[in-house]
């Protein structure tokens, strides 16, 4: 496994600088750009096993994604694109290649654009590039906000967005608006399936209509932005418990995310918050009911031109009516971590960092990373974590 | 007359040397495709411009941006007119490139292939120190921000050059912070960089500037352009 690392590092830094030569060609006198990302990772927990791998005992290196897009400028105001991506985590993606967004966008001015197709979602500081790890100092966000596992709830739908930039002069800083609307599933291969799957039920589907907007001020303190996102959604759950199909439709399910950020030369601090609710039942019987909450603070600074060092506090609970009566480690999950980025070149990125956590969550309900399925011995209250993953982009 | 030569050389030795020391002090200059209509821009389009916010300017030219791989010019660039570090803006436009909304600007090695590429490609705008050499390109004089919208510019004069700087090839750009007067009036110009020798033509010649009318005073920087190898 180590072995797999240390190569998937050296190839790496070998292919990198060579792709980068090669990632423009003309296609009916339009430039094409093609571009293309890839990480493995690997995980070694003390205790508990995490995000579906097997890591504790030796560790796990069924951590890899890639991803690789083509886009062209058509005309002035008109672009087109589309990416795919494909991740092998644990029991999660299981190498099935994924459309990750294929999109048109025409933007009529700098204040008002329109996107349709398949689009990866704007919320909050990270919902559209959580998988772009490379953008990241962080080796694995922060999943009280970003839950890995149960990414494809926020995503990407499929339907349109309308966006822009308003500049409210030097005095206010600019707004920035999202709005958008359409149809998320989620993958057979997500956390919520999973979960479902493990449970001895056969997941169907999980998705339905996605909504909502966000907004976000670069104010006039420079680097200092603020924002806020939500989320509407109007979703079923279909899976068959035995020969029954069971199909459990929200009644309520939305997202609020607040969420702050502060640069100042090489230092960049991050600030989010984010209370998930949503009510699931069938025939006006609630069968499920989360009140999700998290949040965390996070800080990274380059110390040197190649190295990042960062760090997080991130902390999530359910909000369940006798949190007291649950034993210890269940409900909640607080996560400190400390990371170390390497960048040997602009395209080439290694990290390694150290996750100490406390608690476990709701793994039979709202698992974020702990699943009894692959923890058949029970779930320990603490767990610590060392991940370190590789990865170039180009 | 052989007093007035000897005074000349002088001069010309130490406006070429302030000529470098300006380059040395990564001062940038802003080149244009000569097909671009506009001869200014304000800083506020130029970081739309980069930031792949507009690919066209206020009157209709569309542009696109070419970056520099590195070097001071590239550093005091990012800083002074987009506000980000190198870093963050590689990060800014990955995000754009791998979520579908915009695309990798072209990016060359040095300040002699960015003027190559401005020169051939229809559009381009990049920016390079001081005092590189942009035959063949236009260069830009930059305007303040907010100010262009509402203290529009009416009528200008180009400043003139002085003939033995220019003979020499002594060049630059000279940065100015300009109040302009509500009735549209440049009421003072003052140096804030560049090379200090062409400072007196190029307040000589804003002086002559007028802006629209405005409710108040309003101040803005300008960079005024001298090239020597047009």
């Amino acid at each position: 496994m180590y072995r797999r690392v240390l190569g998937l590092v050296f190839v790496s830094l070998c292919l990198s600088q060579g792709l980068m030569q090669a990632q423009d060609f003309k296609l009916f006198d339009r430039e094409v750009q093609i571009h293309g990302f890839a990480s493995q990772g690997f995980v070694h927990t003390s205790d508990n096993n995490w995000l579906t791998m097997n890591t504790s005992g030796v560790g796990s290196g069924e951590f890899t994604d890639f991803g690789a897009n083509a886009s062209t400028q058509i005309t002035d105001k008109l672009r087109i694109g589309a990416q795919f991506y494909d991740r092998n985590l644990g029991g999660l993606g299981r190498w099935h290649p994924t459309l990750d967004w294929a999109l048109a966008t025409y933007k009529f001015t700098p204040w008002f654009g329109i996107r349709g197709g398949k689009v990866k979602t704007v919320m909050g500081l990270y919902n559209d590039t959580q998988d772009l790890d490379f953008l990241h100092p962080f080796a694995l966000l922060p999943q009280s906000v970003y839950p890995t596992d149960l990414r494809d709830v926020t995503l990407a739908h499929e339907g349109g967005d309308i966006f822009g930039n308003i500049p409210v002069g030097k005095r206010f800083g600019t707004l920035s608006y999202t709005a958008y609307a359409g149809h998320r599933s989620d993958s057979p291969y997500s956390g919520f399936a999973y979960l479902v799957n493990s449970d001895g039920a056969k997941f169907n589907s999980f998705g339905g209509l996605q909504y909502g907007g966000d907004l976000r001020w670069a104010t006039p303190l420079k680097g200092l932005l603020v924002g806020v996102s939500r989320m509407n959604e109007d979703v079923t759950l279909d899976f068959l418990s035995g020969p029954n199909d069971i199909r459990l439709n929200s009644t309520s399910d939305w997202t609020n995310q607040y969420y702050g950020q502060y640069s100042w030369k090489k230092l960049v601090v991050d600030a989010e918050y984010r209370r998930y609710w949503t009510n699931l039942g069938t025939q006006g019987v609630s069968m499920i009911q989360e009140d999700v909450r998290g949040w965390y603070v996070a800080g990274s600074y380059q110390v040197a031109k190649r190295v990042q060092v960062g760090s997080y506090f991130s902390h999530y609970w359910l909000n369940y009516p006798v949190s007291s009566l649950l034993p210890s480690g269940t409900g909640h999950d607080y996560d400190k971590v400390v990371t170390v980025r390497f960048d040997p070149n602009r395209f080439t990125n290694i990290k390694v960092e150290g996750h100490f956590m406390d608690g476990y969550g709701l793994p039979n309900q709202y698992p974020n990373g702990f699943y009894n399925a692959n923890n058949p011995q029970g779930l320990k209250p603490n767990t610590n974590a060392l991940v370190v993953k590789a990865g170039f982009n180009f | 007359m052989k007093n007035t030569r000897k005074h000349l050389k002088q001069l010309i030795a130490v406006a070429g040397l302030l000529t470098s020391l300006s380059a040395f002090a990564a001062d940038v200059k802003i080149i244009a495709n000569p097909d671009v209509k506009a001869d200014f821009i304000s800083a506020r389009e130029i970081k739309s411009v980069f930031l792949e916010e507009k690919n066209s300017l206020d009157d209709g030219s569309h542009v696109e941006p070419v970056l520099s791989k590195g070097g001071p010019a590239h550093a005091a660039f990012v800083k002074e007119y987009l506000g980000k570090t190198d870093a963050n803006l590689q990060i800014y436009y990955r995000t754009l490139v791998f979520t579908g909304k915009g695309s990798m600007p072209k990016a060359e090695a040095s300040d002699a292939d960015i003027v190559a590429y401005v020169a051939r490609t229809r559009g381009a705008i990049g920016y390079v120190s001081s005092g590189v050499s942009t035959g063949g390109v236009k260069t830009l004089a930059v305007t303040g921000t907010e100010e262009l919208g509402s203290r529009k510019l009416i009528t200008h004069v180009d400043p003139v050059y002085p003939p033995e700087l220019y003979k020499n090839h002594i060049g630059g750009i000279v940065r100015l912070k300009v109040t302009i007067a509500p009735n549209g009036s440049v009421e003072s110009a003052e140096l804030v960089g560049g090379n200090p020798v062409l400072a007196e033509c190029a307040i000589a010649a804003v002086k002559t500037w007028v802006y629209a009318t405005g409710s108040s005073k309003t101040k803005t920087e300008l960079t005024i352009p001298f090239d020597a190898n047009r």
